[in-house]
């Protein structure tokens, strides 16, 4: 069997074409370095497409089923296409969504698909994969600007989206991502178990979930001095039980303080959101800090990319804008799927 | 009646495919192919590869088979969604054609676009008044999604 040899034809990019008699058992790695000679193509820089398929390296020739007589298509990949990622956009989302989303053979800076052109989330894109390609759209929203120069409002009108919500019920009810989470978080890793229980428990998902909850948490936060970080977010944080959204600063302060100096173990749940610090965006937007200033100011480079792109409506381009933390990528994503 | 003429396509296709297109199932069902089409070379598609999913009807070929494209393109004639304005894939489409005909009338829309029967009229306006940002836009669409 294995010296059934067969013949094929390797049809390039114009006239080229060449011909080999090949044991169908090698592998398509090993049909590229064939091929590499002729055709003077690197190994690494040839795609190889049978039955509208591309080959890849580890598979065997014999596993596409390619017969005798057959043609496979070549296609070269310049090399110097791995820089070819849009200029002024926010290149670190780019660079990180797409390595690890992007298999090895494709090109590290480009996005090889929609999920990673979002990859304005990039730490999720490991140990979510597939399953949430989707999932990725929405989550840009998590953002750590949009948490740090929106208005309460805005937090409540984002919580009360049905997507949004779903997100947020996806990712509690997620053990994997929960972990991660946990883990992001050296006080709550500290903790142990229970911790995890506390987020499956139904009281959990109602705070987290619960938009006037958040609301009177940004409002809390916000009289308790604001952008006071992490021990702020902290402590103004409703201690577990009370899920009864008190808009009264003082005295839910006073309980949450009250909390934290008992070294109250769920204080410190209130760190998983941005504004406490605990969730550790790499990629969020590079505007982070408080930015005030007008959106075609702060978006100006982007904002001409979108119209050079076709995108001219300027309230919607803002809109994305924010939404993605400044990254044009995103933004085109959102931009068509919500026309 | 459907079957005997798919198998006889994939065998045409495999023996003497057309030079920018190449076509087969995706796995045990003959209804359902994957096809992928390399960007001409005079096009701002060159050196990128496009993927496409067919779907044929049980009445092939009386009825004409459903093709979009997988990887997105800046086009004028396909839209967000890889769904195609071609006059032979709708009205005009004859039992005479193969996949390979349409494969290559595809390329030959990647070539030269239609911008007076649009499928998104924000790229066809483009087309027509500043064609070298159009050019620019889909090379750099190319890279970042065919390469």
């Amino acid at each position: 069997m294995s010296t059934d040899k067969i013949s094929i034809h390797i049809k390039g990019s114009g006239s080229a074409k060449y011909d080999f008699e090949i044991d169908p058992t090698i592998t398509v790695l090993e049909l590229k370095e064939l091929i590499s000679e002729p055709a003077s193509v690197t190994s690494d820089c040839q795609r190889l497409i049978y039955s509208g398929k591309v080959l890849k390296d580890t598979e065997t020739i014999a596993s596409y089923k390619v017969q005798s007589g057959h043609t496979i298509h070549l296609v070269k990949r310049n090399a110097s296409a791995a820089s070819a990622s849009a200029p002024g956009t926010a290149t670190a989302s780019n660079t990180t969504g797409a390595a690890t989303t992007n298999t090895s053979e494709t090109n590290n800076n480009v996005p090889s698909n929609i999920a990673a052109g979002v990859g304005a989330f990039n730490p999720m894109a490991d140990l979510t994969g597939a399953r949430y390609a989707g999932f990725g759209a929405h989550l840009p929203q998590f953002d750590a600007s949009m948490f740090n120069d929106a208005d309460p409002d805005q937090i409540t009108n984002m919580m009360s989206n049905p997507q949004f919500q779903q997100s947020l019920n996806a990712m509690l009810d997620n053990p994997q991502m929960l972990d991660y989470m946990i883990n992001l978080n050296p006080q709550l890793r500290a903790m142990g178990p229970q911790v995890r229980e506390y987020f499956q428990s139904p009281m959990a998902r109602q705070l987290l979930t619960n938009p006037e909850a958040m609301r009177s948490m940004m409002s809390l936060q916000r009289a308790l001095g604001g952008g006071a970080g992490g021990a702020g977010g902290a402590s103004a944080f409703p201690a577990p039980g009370n899920t009864t959204a008190s808009e009264d600063t003082t005295s839910s302060g006073a309980q949450a303080n009250a909390g934290s100096a008992q070294a109250n173990p769920f204080a410190s749940l209130g760190s998983l959101f941005p504004p406490a610090g605990g969730f550790d965006f790499p990629s969020a937007s590079p505007a982070a800090p408080a930015d005030t200033r007008p959106p075609e100011e702060r978006f100006e480079t982007q904002l001409g990319q979108l119209n050079d792109m076709g995108f001219y409506d300027f309230d919607q381009n803002v809109a994305a804008l924010r939404r993605t933390g400044g990254s044009v990528q995103g933004a085109i994503e959102y931009l068509l799927n919500n026309p | 009646m459907s079957l005997k003429r798919i198998n006889k396509e994939l065998a045409d296709l495999g023996r003497d495919p057309p030079s920018s297109c190449s076509a087969g199932p995706v796995g045990d069902d003959l209804y359902h192919w994957q096809a992928s089409i390399m960007g001409p070379p005079d096009s701002p598609y060159a050196g990128g590869v496009f993927f496409l999913s067919i779907h044929f009807p049980t009445d092939y070929p009386f009825k004409p088979p459903k093709i979009a494209f997988t990887t997105k393109i800046y086009h004028p004639n396909i839209n967000g969604n890889g769904n195609i304005c071609l006059d032979i894939l709708k009205d005009q489409w004859s039992p005479a054609l193969t996949i390979s005909k349409v494969l290559l009338s595809i390329c030959s829309l990647l070539t030269d676009a239609n911008p007076d029967d649009p499928l998104v009229p924000e790229i066809a306006h483009i087309y027509k008044l500043d064609r070298p940002k159009y050019e620019a836009i889909a090379k750099e669409w190319t890279k970042k999604y065919a390469v």
